[in-house]
Parts: C-alpha cells; structure tokens; sequence
C-alpha cells in the first residue's frame, strides 16, 4: 500500500487537454449568454427588464449557428476528455431540437410573464440554464457528465415548475416534481456506482464493451435496472409517472409545454446514450423492462386522459402516452432492427416537440381570453377564431398520427421499428401500440369536436388578439409539425445522420 | 485472530480506558465537592444571558438564507482543494479554469448582493 | 482490503434512505433520507475507486457532493414556500389537484 501511494508520487508531467473549442461553441455561447442574462437582470431598471427575453431568444439562436456550422463542416465525430463528451451528427441533431424547442418556449413564455406579475430576470436565467443542461445531455458519453447535465437541466426546471410563489398549486407542483426528481436521481445514481464497480470505467464506451450478454453480473444487471428506473422518472413512464399530471398543471403554462417537451425529450436522449453505447449487449436485461413500461405506459396514459375534463391535464396523461410510444422502440434496441429503432425515437421526438409545443401555443392563445381550462372553453372556437381552430386540430390530428401530418410519419417509424425486429416482443408491443393509437382518438377528437360542433359557451365570439411573439410560435411549430409530414425526404436524412 | 480484529482489540481497550478514566474523575469529585442545590444553577446555560422562551422556538429566517449560502459555497471548495494540491502541475492551464470556476461562483455572490440578501436588516 | 464492508454499509443506507423516502410524511425528513441515498452512493464511489486504483469514482463522488448542496438548497427553498403558504410541511395534504 505504502510502496504504491510513494509510487504514484512521481507523476507523468501535466498536459492540458486537447479542447475543441468549434464543437463546444454551442454550450459556450450558451454559457454566455445565460451569464449576459443573469446580470442584465440585476443591474437594469425595472422598466428595461423586456430586453431579458429578447437577448434569451437571440442567445438561443446564436447558439444555432456552431451547430450549423458544425453540421456542414462533416460527419467526423469530434470525442473529448477521454471520450467523455462526443459531438457527433446524432448529438448535434438533438442539440438543435433542444434549442429551437427552448426558442419557441422563450416565445411563449414572453407575453405570459409580462401579462402575470412575475419576477422575469431568473425566469429566462433558469429556462436558459435547463436548456444548456440538455444541448450537454446530447453530447454525454460519460456516466459523471450524464449525471451533471441530468441536474443542470433538472434543479432550474424544478424552480421553475414552482414559479408561481404565491399559488399552492404552483408550490404543490414544484415540491412533487422536486420529490421524485431527486429521488429518481439518487436511485439512478446508486446503479450508476453499481455499474462503476462492475466494470471500472464510468466512460460509456468502456463500460460497454465490459458488459456481455449472457456473462453479466448480478452487479451490473442491477445496475442497469435502477439506471433504467432513475430515467423513467425523468420520462414520467408508468410506473414512476405519478408526479406528472399534478406538475404539469400546477406549472406555468410555457413551463408545462417546456417540461412535457424538451425535459422529456433531454430524459429519452440519456436513455439513448446509455443503451447504445453502455448496454448494446444488455438487451436480455433491459428489453423486456422497457417494453413493458411502454405498454403500460401508453395504455394507462391515454385512460386516464379520457377521463379528464382539465384541457392541460388531459395532455398531460396525453403526454404520458405519447412517452410509451417513443419508449416502445427502445424496447427493441439492441436486436437486429437496432438502427430503424434509434431513427424512429429521435425523429418522434423531433415531431412530439413540434407538435405538442404547437398545441400549447394554441391552448395559452385560447385562455387569453377565456381565463379558462377546462375542455368546455373551446366550443365553437373555429367560428371565431378560424386560425386557431385549424392549428389546433392541425396538432391534434398529428398527435392522433393522422396523415399527413408529422406525427404520422412518427408513429409508422415506431411501428416498423418493432414489427422489424422479428421477435414476439414485438409484435406484441405494435398490438398494444395499435389500439391505443385508436384509444387515443377518443378524447383527441372530443376536442377537435368542441372546437368545430359546439357552440360558443358563453356567446362571446370576439376574436383572439394574439401577440406576435405567440404567432411566430405558431407558425414556427405549424411548420414544422407539416413539413416533416408532407417532406419525406427530411426524415429519410435522418437516417443516415443518426448512429452511434 | 485476524490482524483486522487484532486492531480493533487495539481501539475497543483504548476507548475503554479512555471512559474509565473519565468517571473515575467524576466519581473523585463527586465525593470531594460540597453539594448545594438552587435553581439557578439548574438553568439551560445562554452565553450567561437569562434564557427567553422554550427550546423549540423558532429562529430567524434570514439564517436559513445565510446557512443556504454558506452551505453552497462551502460544499464548492471540494473542487478548490484537489486542485490547490496540484497547482504547479497545471500551472497556466488549471490557473485558466479556476478563474473560470470562481467567476462563475462570484457570479452567484453578485447575484446574492444585488438581492440585498447580504445586508443584516 | 474491506471492499465488501462498504458495499454492505453502502448498501444499509440504500435501504434505510429509500425506507424513509417512502415513509415518511415531513418533507425535511424525506430530503435527509434522500441525503442518506447520495451519501450510500459515495461510499460505493469510493470503494470502488479503492479497488480498481482508479481516480473516476472519486471525481463522481466529488460532483455528488457538490450537486447534493445545490439540490437540498433548491428543496429547502421550497419546503419553506409550502411553509409559508400552508404553515405546515406535511406531504400528506399536499393535494391541491386531483384525477
């Protein structure tokens, strides 16, 4: 013991590490403009405090650039730190969803916060610190940066989810966010140690080409399992999605579609990088877990979305549902139709964060004017509103996976990605798949009916007047939310963009 | 007997004598001291104040504010110290990312100040 | 080396932090269990970073540190949020939303 610890005295000179300062730009713009952010805060008049969110939106495109010109500059995976933390074309398609999710969350949020008397300063300075959390979380190939980005994305979000101080509903949503949150991050953790005592590596790689089907020890088969549970939580699967409905529609409204888009996205991404470069030969462990977290989880979803009559609430169990579909073709990662399932995940939710933050656009657009959530307030809300009324069904119906909207095109490469995989698991799953796209048209199209047979509920059938900064949002997600339907070819491009 | 259960041997003798010790002067001065009781001396002991209220009472919130800070800023220097260690390794370098880090830190006592969270009221 | 004792000890605080996380009703009490779940972790960190000579596992035990502070400030916060709207801090009432 002696003789080693005087050994390692004499140490090998220090060599800085080799950084790529083009691939980090994202993160480090970011960076910067989050500390721009933060002191434009407490050093501006109370009457200037609109600028915060314009540099937020101009801070969140700017970091749109390196990608951009990461993206052209070739397909070349740039690893850092050991392999710790790796660019790569599947890391920076995710970066960019986070990023314009985050942009059109900025949007949302701007009128909704100088209407309600809230403090804005952190708001943008948390909203940009999550997001910065989750451009990282693409990028983690580590066990210790995994769980950095998981709480750097995590802490701001759980403050924000209680921004409201003075609504107990708002603190209501926080606390059990916070609650199960940290309890899923110290339980992940403990399996991450387990994972580092098996194999001796915290790099993903490292610990992959440790673990071998058939061979693994009980060590790390628990391991991977609390893992797998700890990111469950983050991605509200049944059954550890308790604290979802409550959060969500406790939360401010920007907040909510933030949590239910890019938060959940941020969680499906880790599971990404976890099972495909930590676990591809642990397939015997996690498969039948996930998948049936993914049955569960789309069927208990979408029944209790049925039941609600809170708009917010319902997709909220929407949302849920929604995460046992992209949770369905990771239940078949790792087998022969490995690479169909990774596309299929991520371009679902590249078009679940288009959609789904379209349809809260809408709902915040709505409740201006009738201060209301509930599913009754949207009758007849095509007469007056016409715009409106087509986007919302517009969503709706991609969330249904009508064609030839995005979400079509979502759930087919979800269901080929299971049916190609040849197993009975499979098969199974698109079964259960199946009818809960059917189930699900139960109270999308309740909703699509209040908006084009119900009448006006109270008579007041004066228009909608909708800041801009909500139209750009609109349009934005309206956009894309039919341009990755209608255009096969983006999608067939993520294809050959997306391994790893 | 193993050397591992030899050591602790070593601690469970050194921990009794240690409490032997202790009363045996107890006992000692037990026996010697004169004993007068009144209910002054029975008092909770408050820095020599006379002690207001029950043991429960609440305490300022604006401890909290000041623990939190500390709390955070102190659980900060687990980074500082590997890293003082090793500072002529990493000369120019790890000077670099410690300025970084503590900028970052000072950052979050800029925003603390501005809040007048640092002013005694 | 007592590689197996720190498991075992590790392992104990697992089970009493996940206990208390499920049991108890005071949302303090209920973030020093979730403390006992991290400090388990580290201890795991730890040994294993003894066993293999391999400087990885304390780096993380370091973050965990440092992460588990800026965590129970962020739930203390809010405990005291709950405080002063309900004047109590009890997870049982905490049911404003229902369905």
């Amino acid at each position: 013991m002696l003789s080693t610890l005087l050994a390692s005295d004499v140490v090998a000179p220090f060599s800085s590490p080799k950084i790529d300062y083009h691939a980090l730009a994202p993160e480090l713009v970011l960076a910067g403009v989050i500390v721009a952010v933060l002191l434009a805060d407490l050093f501006l008049e109370e009457s200037k405090k609109w600028v915060l969110s314009t540099i937020a939106g101009f801070g969140l495109l700017a970091a749109f650039i390196p990608i951009v010109t990461l993206a052209v500059s070739g397909h070349r995976a740039r690893s850092m730190f050991g392999g710790a933390y790796v660019v790569d074309t599947y890391s920076l398609l995710v970066k960019g969803i986070f990023l314009l999710a985050g942009y059109v969350v900025v949007l949302l949020s701007q009128n909704y916060l100088e209407e309600g008397d809230y403090y804005q300063g952190e708001y943008y300075f948390l909203l940009l610190s999550s997001i910065l959390g989750m451009v990282m979380m693409g990028s983690s190939r580590d066990l210790v940066t995994i769980f950095v980005s998981l709480e750097f994305l995590s802490i701001p979000a759980y403050m924000l989810a209680a921004w409201r101080k003075r609504d107990l509903k708002s603190n209501e949503a926080g606390t059990k966010y916070y609650l199960l949150g940290v309890f899923a991050s110290a339980v992940m953790l403990y399996g991450m140690s387990l994972l580092y005592g098996d194999t001796g590596t915290t790099i993903l790689k490292g610990i992959g080409a440790k673990l071998q089907n058939g061979s693994m020890s009980p060590v790390a088969v628990l391991g991977i399992v609390f893992v797998i549970i700890g990111f469950a939580f983050k991605v509200s699967a049944v059954p550890f999605h308790n604290w979802a409905p409550d959060t969500y529609q406790g939360a401010p409204t920007p907040i909510t579609a933030f949590l239910s888009v890019a938060s959940k996205a941020a969680g499906f991404v880790a599971l990404i990088n976890l099972i495909y470069v930590a676990f591809p030969h642990g397939g015997d462990v996690f498969q039948p877990m996930i998948g049936v977290m993914a049955a569960s989880t789309m069927t208990l979803g979408n029944v209790m979305a049925l039941r609600q009559t809170n708009i917010v609430r319902m997709l909220a169990y929407s949302s849920i549902s929604q995460g046992g579909f992209i949770l369905m073709p990771l239940a078949v990662a790792g087998g022969k139709s490995s690479g169909n399932a990774l596309t299929a995940i991520v371009t679902y939710l590249a078009v679940y964060a288009a959609t789904n933050l379209g349809l809260f656009a809408v709902i915040i657009a709505v409740s201006r004017k009738t201060r209301s959530g509930e599913v009754s307030s949207w009758g007849g809300l095509f007469s007056y509103a016409p715009l409106l009324g087509v986007l919302a069904t517009a969503f709706l119906a991609s969330l249904a996976g009508i064609p030839p909207l995005g979400g079509w095109v979502a759930k087919f490469g979800a269901f080929r990605a299971v049916i190609t995989s040849g197993t009975n698991w499979g098969y199974a799953l698109a079964i259960v798949g199946a009818v809960n796209s059917v189930i699900a048209f139960g109270y999308y199209g309740s909703l699509m009916r209040e908006i084009w047979m119900k009448p006006v509920p109270d008579g007041d059938t004066a228009p909608i007047r909708t800041p801009s900064s909500l139209n750009a949002a609109l349009m934005i997600c309206g956009g894309a939310t039919l341009a990755l339907g209608v255009v096969p070819g983006i999608i067939l491009r993520f294809s050959d963009i997306i391994k790893l | 007997m193993s050397q591992l259960l030899r050591s602790y041997l070593t601690v469970a003798m050194f921990g009794a004598i240690g409490v032997l010790l202790a009363a045996l002067l107890l006992a000692i001065s037990a026996l010697v001291r004169p004993n007068r009781p009144n209910a002054d001396k029975s008092k909770v002991y408050e820095s020599g104040v006379d002690p207001i209220g029950d043991g429960w009472s609440q305490s300022q919130i604006r401890y909290y504010v000041f623990a939190l800070l500390f709390v955070i800023f102190d659980v900060e220097t687990v980074f500082i110290f590997p890293w003082a260690t090793q500072l002529e390794r990493y000369a120019g370098f790890g000077l670099l990312e410690m300025g970084i880090f503590v900028f970052v830190l000072l950052l979050g006592l800029v925003y603390a100040w501005r809040k007048g969270v640092l002013r005694w009221v | 080396m007592l590689i197996s004792e720190f498991l075992l000890l590790g392992a104990v605080l697992f089970c009493i932090g996940v206990y208390g996380v499920i049991v108890r009703k005071n949302a303090v009490l209920v973030l020093m269990s979730i403390e006992l779940i991290l400090n388990s972790v580290n201890i795991n960190l730890l040994a294993f970073s003894l066993k293999y000579n391999d400087i990885s596992g304390q780096t993380f035990a370091l973050y965990i540190i440092a992460v588990a502070a800026a965590e129970v400030g962020v739930g203390l916060a809010l405990v005291l949020l709950i405080y002063r709207n309900k004047r109590n801090i009890s997870l049982d009432e905490l049911s404003e939303m229902k369905g």
